[in-house]
């Protein structure tokens, strides 16, 4: 690789080396200023075009509440690993508890009594909906609300909350991991050409011929088997965010080296080279750079689906939290249709009354697609802003 | 270049891929403790716990007077496992077993029996019991994909920016944000709710999402799917030969229409939850695609001309769309065969999906994971060469250039 020492041509021991990096300096410096102003201005476009996009200003407000949520949720009373559960069940944090009684008069009972709860969250104990094989729909609320018989109880609201800054540092770490891999190798790739090229994309193409989903699983089986039962908990959250880095790297490494073929071939990096710059400082100064667009869009596309992964792996039953209701809102949504199989058990036997969990699908349910829709519009907008071919 | 070489050449290229994936699968092997190493591979349980054992307890003699002796079972287990052997002998050695067959042994202790595989059978054979019917889905799944994507996105770009073009945009947006599970379990409870039935009418129950299978009744006098036979398709059961093991071929064979067409009126529903969740990508591309082929100078000629709108659309921008939309096809294919273990799990369908599922449970069965990583990876690449080849053979372009 030429080096900017072979390019001055003297590479003596002290007289040159000595002011070379003042003479850098001066010819860096305003260089670098305007480059920095050319990219302000060209933020500051983008900007503009975004807020012309209604679709991708819904989408980023949603998300800076999602975050808002996120950063909040260190102020809110609980444990942040663990859900809190209701009053008068295992743990309980609240103060205030009310009594709600879990049956309806006139129907038959799926356990006796009354529970207690704390009254904030009396509004997310579901109101009394039966479902029997010939009606469907509300029945008149005969007392404040039911609650489940057995099982395990915890406060969904308090689990989405506590859940937001799991899923949003899960979901960024793995993307960002990936993406930062991917601009690397892919850079590399599409800039160097020849046998690294050949390489990478073979390696790329293997990896991307694993179906995703599947190479995460076993990953995270092999790891979990040959690391055994002596890791700590970040060690878990560390293999699962490593699993998925491995598996996702190849999107970006393909994205960014069909930018950066296109790339190399412009103007201004034959005019840099002609100037004698080293390889690494026109990768570093002009082809990261300009491939940098293709991958912010892909990466805030992407974010958005790491949640719904993650509930995947907890709904097929791999284990990856210590404690089963995790407050990540993957997790908690797949918890939900999993609880749907009692429902259903509940429902086919005759003489016991079922609540269909509605509530327990929807608001995790709903959380992880507010996410993920919301990072898509945004993205959408994004890419709009970003490719002046789609502007007209 | 003749469409032939191109095909030859393109097939080729598979190799370097398929070693490599095996390479990847015999790395992460090579991670896993060797006393589950050895009983996926001989299928045999008994090994030992370590390198070491207690000689007072095994009946053995120390060599150096020490409490702790070599464990025999162990050392054998490592040399016939070849793991004294350098690592490229390692690696030729677990090559030549994929490629003559030899993929191991399910586990005696995984919860597979709950599928009702026992422990010690070769992987392969249980592969081929269950990969059919995977097939069969991943086929009616196709289909499916196409007559939801092609038809809403063309009409999608007609209408641009209508109420029509909004709710497709919703409908894939919906696909892409929501996860399988509650979009299969979602379909399920829909149609449960829609038929308007909990009664079971077969006998035990296995998965509850089975109950919707109890309804109706069917003509042919073959009411519910085995709930715990070996045999993932029904045939096994009646006392029947199962040649195939694609319950439609097999029923085909045994002279059974309508056993063949109720088998593919169960795969409807799973399909259709496969094609929501994956048809997100394609639709948008579709009316993208539909959309730049629409401002072509050659659709105002046939415009100007006088052909009717339905043709202009269907004939002339349809064809070239659908070319380009093609790839993506291929390209999703990796992504929508991932969501088949949580559709087999919610529909309780028989296929490796379900094997998958309930091999990464925790006593994992690494036999049975490492042989679907394989199997579903052949699935990926053979479909990508499907669709190039056809890519090459409607557009001339692709193999000239």
């Amino acid at each position: 690789m030429a080096d900017s020492s072979g390019a001055t041509g003297t590479p003596t021991a002290n007289g040159p080396s000595a002011s070379r990096p003042s003479t850098r300096a001066q010819v860096d410096a305003p260089a670098r200023r305007s480059s920095w102003r050319a990219q302000m201005e060209q933020a500051r476009r983008t900007w503009y075009l975004l807020r012309q996009n209604t679709l991708a200003m819904v989408g980023l407000g949603l998300l800076l509440l999602l975050l808002v949520v996120a950063i909040g949720s260190f102020f809110y009373p609980g444990p942040s690993d663990s859900m809190t559960l209701y009053c008068g069940s295992y743990l309980s944090t609240a103060t205030n508890c009310v009594k709600v009684c879990t049956y309806v008069a006139g129907q038959p009972s799926p356990g006796a009594g009354c529970y207690v709860v704390s009254s904030f969250e009396k509004s997310l104990v579901p109101p009394t909906f039966t479902l029997s094989p010939l009606s469907i729909g509300p029945l008149p609320l005969g007392s404040l609300a039911t609650v489940p018989a057995s099982g395990l109880f915890y406060n969904l609201a308090t689990g989405l909350i506590k859940g937001a800054p799991w899923s949003l540092g899960i979901s960024v770490t793995i993307v960002g991991s990936g993406a930062l891999i991917g601009l690397l190798l892919g850079a590399i790739a599409g800039f160097h050409g020849g046998l690294l090229d050949e390489v990478i994309m073979r390696l790329t193409d293997i990896f991307l011929s694993i179906p995703g989903l599947l190479l995460v699983l076993v990953l995270l089986a092999v790891l979990s088997t040959a690391l055994g039962n002596g890791l700590s908990f970040v060690g878990r959250v560390g293999v699962l965010v490593g699993a998925f880095v491995v598996t996702w790297w190849p999107v970006y490494t393909r994205v960014v080296r069909g930018q950066a073929l296109v790339v190399r071939e412009q103007k201004y990096v034959e005019a840099a080279r002609a100037g004698g710059a080293p390889n690494r400082r026109i990768l570093r100064k002009h082809i990261i750079p300009n491939v940098m667009y293709p991958v912010l869009v892909q990466l805030s596309l992407d974010v958005g689906t790491v949640p719904l992964l993650i509930g995947v792996i907890v709904f097929l039953g791999f284990p990856i939290w210590p404690s089963t209701p995790f407050p990540e809102w993957g997790t908690l949504s797949a918890i939900a249709v999993q609880n749907l199989e009692t429902f259903v058990l509940d429902c086919a036997t005759p003489g016991v009354a079922c609540t269909f969990p509605w509530w327990q699908i929807l608001f995790p349910g709903l959380t992880v697609f507010l996410f993920a829709i919301s990072v898509n519009f945004f993205a959408d907008g994004l890419r709009d802003a970003l490719d002046p071919r789609l502007r007209r | 270049m003749k469409l032939h070489v191109y095909i030859i050449r393109r097939a080729l290229l598979l190799i370097p891929v398929l070693l490599g994936v095996m390479t990847i699968t015999f790395l992460m092997v090579s991670a896993v403790p060797v006393g589950q190493r050895l009983e996926s591979q001989f299928g045999v349980s008994k090994f030992g716990s370590g390198p070491n054992v207690l000689c007072s307890r095994f009946g053995l003699t120390s060599p150096n007077g020490s409490r702790f002796c070599p464990n025999p079972w162990y050392w054998n287990g490592i040399r016939s496992l070849g793991l004294n052997q350098p690592v490229p002998v390692q690696w030729a050695r677990y090559m030549y077993n994929l490629l003559t067959g030899q993929w191991g042994y399910t586990s005696s202790h995984s919860l597979l029996p709950s599928v009702g595989i026992p422990g010690g059978i070769p992987v392969i054979t249980v592969l081929s019991w269950y990969l059919p019917y995977t097939l069969e889905l991943a086929v009616i799944s196709l289909v499916m994909i196409w007559v939801l994507s092609f038809p809403i996105g063309y009409r999608a770009a007609v209408r641009r920016n209508q109420p029509f073009d909004q709710g497709a945009r919703l409908l894939s947006f919906s696909g892409f944000a929501l996860p399988t599970f509650l979009l299969a379990g979602g379909t399920l409870l829909g149609a449960v709710l829609l038929t308007g039935g909990f009664t079971h009418i077969c006998g035990g129950v296995a998965t509850p999402w089975d109950l919707w299978y109890g309804l109706p009744p069917d003509p042919t006098g073959y009411a519910c799917p085995p709930y715990n036979g070996i045999q993932p398709s029904w045939i096994g059961q009646y006392g029947q030969t199962s040649p195939t093991h694609f319950p439609t071929v097999d029923a085909l064979i045994h002279g059974q229409p309508l056993i063949a067409l109720d088998t593919i009126r169960r795969l409807l529903l799973p399909a259709f939850a496969v094609a929501y969740g994956s048809v997100a990508g394609i639709l948008r591309f579709v009316r993208n695609s539909m959309l730049e082929v629409l401002s072509l100078d050659y659709i105002k000629h046939a415009r100007a001309i006088g052909v009717p709108e339905r043709t202009v659309v269907s004939r002339h921008a349809g064809r070239n769309a659908f070319n380009v939309s093609l790839t993506v096809l291929g390209l999703t294919f990796a992504f929508f065969i991932a969501g088949f273990p949580v559709i087999e799990l919610i529909f309780g369908l028989r296929g490796i999906g379900l094997l998958f599922t309930y091999s990464i449970r925790p006593p994992y069965d690494f036999g049975v994971i490492f042989g679907t990583t394989i199997v579903f990876t052949i699935i990926v690449v053979i479909a990508n060469l499907i669709v190039d080849i056809l890519y090459a053979y409607l557009d001339p372009r692709v193999r000239l250039g």
